[in-house]
């Protein structure tokens, strides 16, 4: 019977082709058992191709849209920085190191002999450079800003994979 | 009142800006993907949730879509990975997902929603509290051969199986819908059917 049925569901779905499709027209024609089961099945065919689908909320396409917008405020940090800010700071820090090492090489006593003599005295006298404490208060505020910069973006980081943990990707 | 869009246009339209036009793809499609999130919760509430999350999913991809197939069978296979989530998330484990018994409850204990649309019993009444008996997998894809339009390869590609898989097991769910027919409603289903 299960043979029968699934023939029949197949004819019904028009998953048969042209020459299938005629020979069971056919038996349905001339065979008495096979013309019920055909009526049985188009009628439940037709039933549930009726079902009724169901109704979300009225305000479901209203909730969808404010989910959308909350995410949307919800983008991490790093993805809404002008890609520009970072270059600048990129270039703040490589100006500043420049200025920094300049001003140190700069600053370097070179009268001190050239080349130690081996046979001679080995010492060398190289004066530590002279650095004003401006260039080193900056020095420090620098590392600070980075360090603040550095610590804000691992906890972007840290409360974005919380978020995503939440929305369980 | 909904766009005339088709669903491509709108999806161009959304990628191009027009955000507020999505409004017009979830209006359009919410009760389909809504029935099939209610084939696998079971309930009105987790159902909402379900859909309400697989829209908001399918517009943070709505790039990735690459129109290789219809909208509906891409958002139906959103549908079904995050129905099946949302169940493995309520612990239930795929042993009791598989057994039917786990549905059977809903047979013995009709819920409120049902009694109180008892009183206007129709035939759509009775296939739909006979599909809700049905294991998921099941109603989802009657659902979607009867109602999503969708091919036996369409749906198949929305629930990552083969066409042919997706034939035989549409035939044992008919199957097994009609037998719930006829248990439920005895004497009913002969008329009904």
């Amino acid at each position: 019977m299960n043979n029968v049925e699934e023939t029949l569901w197949n004819y019904i779905d028009g998953n048969c082709s042209p020459d299938e499709q005629a020979a069971i027209s056919k038996l349905i024609a001339s065979d008495e058992s096979y013309r019920l089961k055909y009526n049985e099945l188009l009628a439940l065919s037709q039933e549930f191709a009726a079902i009724e689908l169901d109704e979300p909320s009225m305000a479901f396409t209203y909730n969808v849209i404010e989910a959308i917008r909350k995410e949307e405020a919800l983008v991490p940090l790093k993805s809404t920085i002008n890609k520009r800010i970072i270059l600048g700071i990129a270039i703040f820090f490589a100006v500043t190191l420049t200025l920094f090492v300049g001003y140190a090489l700069f600053s370097m006593d070179w009268s001190t002999p050239q080349l130690p003599n081996f046979i001679g005295n080995l010492s060398v006298d190289i004066q530590a450079p002279a650095i004003s404490s401006d260039v080193k208060k900056m020095a420090f505020e620098g590392f600070i800003f980075f360090d603040v910069i550095l610590a804000l973006f691992l906890f972007d980081k840290s409360l974005r994979r919380k978020n995503l943990q939440k929305q369980g990707l | 009142m909904q766009s005339k869009l088709s669903d491509i246009e709108l999806i161009e339209q959304v990628l191009a800006g027009n955000q507020a036009l999505y409004a017009d793809l979830v209006k359009r499609h919410q009760r389909f993907v809504f029935t099939l999130a209610m084939r696998f919760a079971k309930n009105r509430e987790d159902a909402e949730e379900i859909a309400q999350d697989c829209f908001v999913k399918a517009y943070r991809s709505l790039s990735s879509f690459q129109q290789q197939s219809k909208f509906s069978t891409w958002l139906y296979s959103i549908v079904y990975t995050t129905a099946m989530t949302f169940l493995r998330k309520r612990r239930i484990d795929t042993d009791s997902i598989d057994d039917e018994d786990t549905f059977m409850q809903v047979e013995d204990k009709p819920s409120a929603y049902d009694l109180y649309n008892a009183e206007n019993k129709s035939r759509s009444f009775y296939l739909n509290q006979a599909i809700e008996q049905l294991l998921p997998d099941d109603a989802a894809i009657i659902t979607m051969f009867y109602k999503g339009e969708q091919s036996l390869e369409e749906i198949g590609r929305a629930l990552g199986m083969e066409a042919n898989t997706v034939k035989v097991k549409l035939f044992r769910a008919r199957q097994r819908l009609k037998e719930k027919l006829e248990r439920n409603l005895k004497h009913e289903a002969k008329e009904l059917i």
